[in-house]
């Protein structure tokens, strides 16, 4: 059979080491540059690295996890879900029918065209400086992305694979799980992963505005009250939280994705 | 079992007014193969979804088993020229052919039954987990025959199956659908621009002019059923048959 064997295990490790090492070879070259750069530093805005890794621990104790970035990350986490879900749903009946494109299509690139930031204020205005006005925000910015993404991909169904679906009888429900969304996938990823930047900077923004805890919060009151290496722990905080949910999502991505990747491959190897 | 009577397609789109197919009658009795021919461009593919009633016709009927087809009947299935694009890429093979029987409301023991047997015929039994990428061509199409077989159509319907494939797959492809259209009894409607295969295949051929489309012949091959690739093509009968198709397929292209 052609089926290609399994990839050999020997060997992989090493491959796997290398590349945790490539991964981790540069941060590790900017962090001593840093360390090494700030090491004398008396300047209050530009604390010594040594400080502020020694106060992080201090920072971020159990407490202001469990009230400040929990809070965070489940705003996050709502205003990206519905979203997600909102985009998908919206740009699938968009992208389904031509008349509906034509319709929206102005007003999408208008609306995207806003930046999400400027939204804060007038959404104050709607959903008061809550939670709801957090998430929605973050759902506002997020939303475009994966939108606009969403109807490309459902566009470009194959017109063999749509008709190989509607001559087996595959219509309907079936035919939107099985056919379209899975054939939309890479793109409504590719949105995914805009949006997922998005809702990070607009969580912050959001909570910079008016709020009671959250990230975003607790690093502007740091600055205020001139607690700048604290300050600069919230920072560092904020990127590795970026960055694990990163990881996160390329791990999905590759869940969900993985024929996608592989049909790539083969596609290169022999066109 | 399948009746065409008076086909006729216009494609009609910004002002421009094309006649693809004109006027076709003919039948295909149950468990007939029946070989389409005709020069390229000659509205083959057009005609053939409008049997299997992915396009609607302009004008005239097709029945199936006595009931007009008016969109794509569940006892039909199709096999495309395009087998890397009409197989999910992100569905393993088994998941490819076993998806049109949910549709059907199948049991699962009964789709497990049906795909196992499907793949089984085709020589693919043990690559059910491989994704349609991960074969070669002519496997990708094997899977596409598969998922038509487990659908158990009254009719089969195959538009240019093999003419992306190279000649010793496609030699091997025709072998298979002889031997299951034998072994099973299954009604089929081939399409091909190739005249050889059209009469190595055929248990009846039918020539087709230049678009808009017309029968231009028919022709009956009365070739042994048991055929194969070697002595089958240097039969003098399969000559004949060979050149009065060539000539009849050279004259549709000079319109005559």
């Amino acid at each position: 059979m052609g089926v290609p064997p399994a990839r050999r295990t020997s060997g992989m490790w090493g491959k796997a080491l290398l590349r945790l090492v490539f991964a981790l070879a540069l941060p590790a070259v900017l962090v001593a540059l840093w360390w090494a750069a700030s090491a004398g530093s008396t300047n209050v805005y530009w604390p010594p690295l040594r400080t502020v890794f020694g106060v992080f621990p201090d920072v971020w104790t159990g407490e202001r996890l469990r009230g400040d970035v929990l809070p965070s990350v489940l705003r996050l986490a709502a205003g990206y879900t519905a979203a997600a879900v909102a985009g998908v749903a919206l740009g699938t009946v968009i992208g389904s029918w031509r008349r509906v494109r034509a319709l929206c299509e102005p007003v999408l690139e208008f609306l995207r065209a806003v930046p999400p930031p400027v939204l804060v204020p007038v959404i104050m205005l709607f959903a008061g400086i809550g939670d709801t006005m957090k998430i929605a925000v973050i759902a506002s910015g997020c939303v475009w992305p994966v939108l606009l993404n969403t109807v490309e991909g459902v566009r470009a169904v194959d017109p063999v694979l749509a008709e190989t679906a509607r001559s087996y009888g595959i219509t309907g429900v079936a035919r939107l799980r099985d056919v379209v969304l899975r054939s939309a996938s890479p793109q409504i990823f590719a949105g995914l992963r805009q949006a997922l930047s998005i809702g990070i900077i607009l969580m912050v923004i959001s909570e910079m505005f008016a709020a009671g805890n959250g990230l975003g919060f607790t690093i502007v009151q740091f600055q205020r009250g001139f607690a700048i290496p604290d300050m600069w722990t919230g920072i560092l905080l904020l990127g590795l939280l970026g960055f694990l949910l990163s990881v996160l999502f390329g791990l999905a991505e590759r869940r969900v994705l993985g024929w996608y990747h592989g049909l790539r491959a083969s596609g290169r190897r022999s066109p | 079992m399948l009746d065409v009577q008076g086909l006729h397609k216009v494609y009609e789109g910004s002002g421009r007014r094309t006649e693809a197919v004109r006027d076709l009658t003919f039948s295909v009795a149950a468990g007939e193969l029946v070989c389409l021919v005709g020069p390229s461009g000659c509205g083959k593919t057009t005609l053939l979804k409008c049997v299997g009633g992915l396009l609607a016709p302009t004008a005239g009927e097709v029945r199936l088993a006595g009931r007009p087809v008016d969109g794509p009947p569940p006892g039909m299935a199709f096999v495309f020229q395009e087998y890397g694009r009409s197989l999910f890429p992100w569905m393993r093979v088994g998941q490819n052919v076993e998806l049109p029987l949910k549709q059907k409301r199948l049991s699962r023991q009964r789709r497990r039954a049906l795909v196992a047997d499907a793949l089984e015929s085709v020589g693919l039994a043990d690559a059910a987990g491989a994704y349609p990428w991960q074969l070669s061509g002519g496997m990708q199409q094997r899977v596409a025959i598969a998922r038509a077989l487990a659908y158990e159509p009254e009719v089969l319907l195959m538009d240019e199956p093999f003419a992306a494939v190279d000649a010793q797959t496609r030699a091997e492809l025709e072998d298979l659908v002889r031997r299951l259209w034998r072994e099973r009894g299954i009604t089929i409607l081939f399409v091909t621009h190739d005249i050889d295969e059209a009469v190595y295949l055929g248990e009846r051929v039918l020539v087709l002019s230049a678009s808009p489309t017309v029968v231009r012949e028919q022709l009956k091959v009365d070739l042994p059923d048991q055929r194969d690739q070697l002595h089958t093509r240097v039969n003098p009968r399969f000559a004949e048959l060979r050149t009065r198709v060539y000539e009849q397929v050279q004259a549709a292209k000079r319109g005559r």
